[in-house]
């Protein structure tokens, strides 16, 4: 703790104040999914699970809910099978082009979402071949953006990886897939485990992607939530929020059991 | 895979592997952006979205020239630099202090709460602030309460309240962009300065500061090239009054259904903001210093 006391306390004030500005909105969605009113207003009025409950029995957001999981649950799936086999290549290929794949696989989240929701969009209605607005073409855009993030975290995972381990299997007469699958798979698995994760959340929030991808009968919560908030600005969104952040924030807790969250993130 | 001798794990026989992940990003992202760009080279005919091998530098004439789009460009830029040094004012004391936290728990807690709040879906979080920051909303309500001010005061559905949501957005990839470079730095450089009779905050500014430029600079563009490309919060928190880049480009396409003019915008927003990208990389590259 010695080494925290060398923080200035005006370093420390604003850093609790960015705190609060990253969680107090978070602490407010809480609050009006749980306020009895129709409104949040200070005073608070009081708390009740009406909200809650006109969540858990609105067809508009539930449905919502449901193709959110199913699309992030598909997404999830193909980009950790993808995202994972390109990120073995990438980080056992000793070939000049692997810096610039691995940049290229970075590249949908590094686009603006709603231009590469756009191109998906016209893409899909000029070549004809009547993806646009349906699931399997929105689960196509949330790949794009889902799959870099299984890649940087599994690949992370293997730069620091002994490759000596393997050979060791190979020795004793393993053939090269048994060696992958019984040494490397099982070291790699928990960073494996955690890019899919940030997978499902990313595809769980995303929302300017698929600004032009959702149709009235096909809505993320994402987009389910933007439409009741410019047009109603119902508290049952929050209700929604609440089981989002909990989603969120679970997540966040298993995958830093599982990985160490900093080499994913700090560069 | 043929039976190769030994090295069969390695380098020439897995290329394969890359396969999926390089044929749907070719087929459902290289070749559909490449077609927007395209487009945006074809006349604007409202309602007709199909190539024609006639190009035209008309849709660029046309927001190059015309306020409405032009003024957007620079709104959008102005708006983008200005969360940019916000962002960092806030980050980087946040950053700071996560990076000299040597405590493991409470260091995974703080990286936790700022992973969850970059990953909770963007809609949820402007919901909270919208919630605080409208005419009827709750930093007004106390206010109003405790009657400082006899009429709400306009945090929303302007400018302010645009700045306001990208700052919250982005703060957390200012953050992490900045805790490796700051921890990068040996603090025994600091207790140099120090032990010379500088003040911890003069320490500070001669020393850390400057060290860990590289990575305030990789931060600023990153916040910027997010801040610029956000459509859901000039919407939201701008309630269509503040108009970025963006928000023309979804009018164009979903109200007036120009498509190739929409597209054009859409190339200009791109351009913008992987210049600032492109800038960021070098940065990076230069943070790294052979690290990586």
């Amino acid at each position: 703790m010695h080494e925290e006391s060398n923080v200035p306390s005006v370093f420390k004030a604003i850093a609790f104040l960015s705190l609060a500005i990253l969680l107090v909105p978070m602490a407010v969605v809480v609050l009006a999914g749980l306020n009895s009113g129709d409104y949040l207003t200070f005073p608070p009025q009081g708390l009740s699970l009406r909200w809650i409950k006109a969540f858990l029995t609105s067809p508009t957001f539930l449905s919502a809910y449901g193709v959110s999981f199913v699309v992030a649950l598909g997404a999830t799936l193909v980009s950790t099978l993808f995202g994972t086999m390109a990120a073995v290549f990438l980080s056992r290929s000793s070939s000049g082009s692997v810096p610039v794949l691995r940049g290229f696989f970075m590249l949908p989240i590094v686009l603006p979402g709603v231009v590469l929701g756009l191109a998906l969009y016209v893409f899909f209605v000029s070549s004809g071949v009547g993806l646009a607005r349906t699931m399997p073409g929105l689960l196509i855009g949330h790949i794009l953006v889902t799959c870099p993030f299984v890649i940087a975290t599994v690949t992370a995972s293997l730069v620091g990886f002994d490759r000596s381990l393997e050979e060791a299997a190979r020795s004793l007469g393993a053939g090269p897939v048994t060696a992958f699958r019984l040494v490397t798979l099982k070291i790699i698995a928990p960073a494996i485990s955690a890019g899919s994760i940030f997978a499902f959340i990313v595809s769980f929030g995303q929302f300017e992607l698929t600004l032009f991808l959702t149709a009235p009968d096909l809505q993320t919560l994402p987009s389910a939530m933007y439409t009741s908030m410019r047009y109603k600005f119902e508290p049952t969104a929050a209700a929604a929020g609440i089981f989002a952040i909990a989603l969120v924030v679970i997540s966040m807790v298993v995958t830093s059991r599982l990985v160490n969250l900093k080499k994913i993130f700090e560069r | 895979m043929a039976p190769a001798p030994r090295k069969a794990m390695s380098e020439p026989g897995l290329w394969w592997l890359c396969l999926p992940a390089a044929a749907v990003f070719v087929v459902f992202f290289v070749i559909p952006v490449a077609s927007l760009f395209g487009l945006s080279f074809n006349k604007s005919v409202a309602g007709v979205i199909s190539y024609s091998n006639e190009l035209t530098f008309d849709n660029f004439v046309r927001i190059f020239t015309r306020a409405t789009y032009y003024e957007a460009i620079l709104r959008s830029i102005w708006i983008a630099a200005v969360v940019s040094v916000t962002s960092l004012a806030f980050g980087y004391p946040l950053a700071y202090l996560i990076a000299k936290t040597t405590h493991p728990g409470r260091n995974t807690l703080l990286m936790i709460l700022v992973l969850s709040s970059m990953q909770l879906d963007m809609v949820i979080r402007l919901f909270g602030l919208m919630v605080l920051f409208g005419d009827n909303g709750l930093i007004n309500g106390f206010l109003l309460y405790l009657g400082l001010i006899s009429r709400p005061l306009p945090l929303m559905y302007n400018t302010f309240g645009v700045i306001v949501g990208l700052v919250q957005i982005t703060l957390p990839f200012m953050v992490l962009s900045l805790i490796g470079i700051i921890k990068a730095i040996h603090p025994s450089l600091e207790e140099a300065a120090r032990s010379l009779g500088a003040s911890r905050l003069q320490a500070f500014f001669s020393i850390v500061l400057p060290l860990s430029m590289p990575g305030i600079l990789a931060g600023a563009l990153l916040v910027f090239a997010l801040s610029i490309s956000s459509y859901v919060v000039p919407a939201l928190m701008g309630g269509w009054k503040v108009i970025v880049l963006p928000i023309h480009i979804y009018q164009q396409i979903a109200e007036v259904g120009r498509w190739q003019f929409g597209a054009a915008i859409a190339v200009v927003l791109f351009v913008t903001s992987v210049i600032a990208v492109a800038i960021y990389h070098q940065a990076a590259a230069r943070t790294s210093g052979g690290r990586t």
